[in-house]
């Protein structure tokens, strides 16, 4: 009797301490999320694929929802990668961030993420806010940049209800550009209201790909108004340096123009992100 | 995070109840919205109801429509129309999506309500030699419409809550305080909105169920006094 309990405990020990090892080998997977957003679950399939071609078991958790959902879920340990854009991330961790540059909004994203998330290699992808006119509007008003609608009366500019009261909204085109809008929350519809001529200038993320397929045009911002928010992968500590390597090496490979090709075969094709991120990635010759 | 001063704060801010899109206006709009739908519903749901309660015809449509609406995703048939009309019609599009789900339970009300009168009155009425007209009009309605209204809460309830989803659409209501302030985490402009949606629901609930109140109480005393 007394022998099979110190058995018992003998392996039990033995098991607890094989588990143990495993999480330091990599047994654990790497749990990859996403927000609910197809464009971002394409990049995040992307770091799934890469890292399972190097022998690493990922779980995938994807469809998370909005920062409010996933952040708290990074922060806790249960979501060890996660794509993000540097600029909207770095205004949920310090809303009272100044940066609107590239690398600047970088920087500031760096010093503000909490203990134990780390910003790996910045994409060259943006996917961000920007103004959008459409083609027609721009030519009758000759328009190529924001700074260009100051002579223009009577804009109206149309998107989500938030977009009232970021800085980028109505109050930082008036400092900003001396421009005086008429804000619409056109929602979801922000696009088709755009086209048939419900506004004149509509708040889309720049890798919509909507924006090539319609012809619109996506208006400069000299003065900054935007904050820059890049494709940027956010890691815990349990990815291990291979995988930061391996991660930040796709983040480097990933152009502006291949986030938009990314999307637009998502829209048009009506492909699944694990074939998109399979075909990018060969094509990348980032997996064998 | 929150707390019961920041929402009574941002409530009484007169800054949050001015302008396009202030509380007043997305107040007003919301209860116009809810309130043509349900006029709009009315006109099309209570003829077919009592003629169908009348006439003992059509009683599986009744069914088959009221039990069919628990299954109609509301978002969905709002996008759906919404870019099927084009997004110029918006306001149409909105307003059918709603009246969809305002008429089942209105259309149910008044069918019920002229069903449940005891065969022996609506005989009576008949041999008085009263015509089809004057049997609903002076028998049927008024026995009915305690019932009719009772169609008419449940469709309020349904749609003073989907008219929250308007703003997704580009359309206003006081939906426009949850989503804003969910994006922008403005929790006392969320709550706030909440708030007065609850209220707004409350408030028709209590107002619909009192008039059903007085109708039965009407009749009763009416044949009283006889």
């Amino acid at each position: 009797m007394k022998k099979t309990i110190k058995s018992t405990i003998a392996l039990s020990a033995i098991a607890i301490l094989g588990l143990a090892g495993c999480a330091e080998s990599n047994g654990d997977p790497l749990v990859i999320g996403s927000q609910a957003y197809y464009s971002n679950e394409i990049v995040a399939e992307v770091y799934a694929q890469v890292l399972e071609d190097a022998g690493y078991s990922v779980d995938r958790q994807f469809a998370l929802g909005q920062r409010d959902v996933y952040v708290p879920a990074l922060l806790a340990g249960e979501v060890d990668l996660f794509p993000e854009y540097t600029g909207n991330l770095l205004q949920y961790f310090d809303p009272s961030a100044t940066a609107t540059a590239e690398e600047e909004v970088y920087r500031a994203l760096q010093a503000a993420l909490p203990a134990g998330l780390t910003a790996l290699t910045l994409s060259g992808a943006s996917d961000q806010d920007s103004f959008n006119v459409t083609s027609d509007f721009a030519m009758k008003n000759n328009l190529t940049s924001i700074a260009d609608l100051a002579g223009v009366s009577g804009i109206r500019l149309g998107g989500a209800p938030e977009l009232a009261e970021r800085p980028y909204g109505p109050t930082g085109l008036l400092s900003s550009y001396g421009v005086t809008v008429e804000f619409e929350a056109t929602g979801d519809t922000t696009v088709e209201s755009l086209v048939a001529g419900l506004i004149d200038m509509a708040n889309v993320y720049s890798a919509d790909p909507r924006i090539q397929q319609l012809g619109l045009v996506t208006l400069t911002d000299p003065e900054g108004l935007f904050l820059s928010s890049n494709l940027v992968p956010i890691a815990s500590d349990a990815v291990d340096s291979k995988a930061r390597d391996l991660i930040s090496a796709v983040s480097s490979a990933m152009t502006a123009a291949d986030l938009v090709a990314l999307n637009v075969r998502s829209v048009d094709e009506q492909l699944s992100s694990s074939v998109i991120a399979r075909d990018w990635l060969v094509s990348k010759g980032l997996v064998g | 995070m929150f707390s019961i001063g920041e929402l009574f704060g941002w409530l009484t801010n007169p800054e949050n109840w001015t302008g396009r899109y202030g509380l007043a206006n997305l107040f007003l709009e919301h209860l116009a919205l809810t309130l043509v739908t349900l006029a709009m519903a009315g006109l099309v749901a209570i003829p077919i109801g009592i003629a169908i309660g009348h006439s003992g015809r059509g009683e599986t449509l009744v069914i088959a429509i009221s039990s069919a609406s628990r299954a109609i995703p509301t978002m969905g048939l709002m996008f759906a129309l919404v870019m099927l009309m084009g997004v110029e019609f918006r306001e149409f599009a909105v307003a059918l999506a709603l009246i969809s789900i305002a008429i089942p339970p209105i259309l149910a009300g008044a069918y019920a309500g002229i069903k449940s009168i005891p065969i022996v009155i609506r005989e009576g009425a008949r041999a008085q030699g009263m015509t089809p007209w004057q049997q609903i009009r002076h028998v049927g309605l008024p026995l009915s419409a305690s019932s009719m209204v009772g169609g008419f809460k449940i469709a309020y309830l349904q749609v003073v809550s989907t008219v929250v989803l308007a703003p997704l659409v580009g359309l206003g209501g006081l939906g426009f305080g949850v989503i804003q302030g969910l994006a922008l985490r403005d929790f006392a402009q969320l709550k706030g909105s909440a708030l007065i949606i609850v209220l707004l629901s409350i408030l028709g609930e209590r107002i619909l169920t009192r008039a059903q109140t007085r109708l039965d109480r009407r009749l009763t005393h009416s044949s009283e006094d006889r």
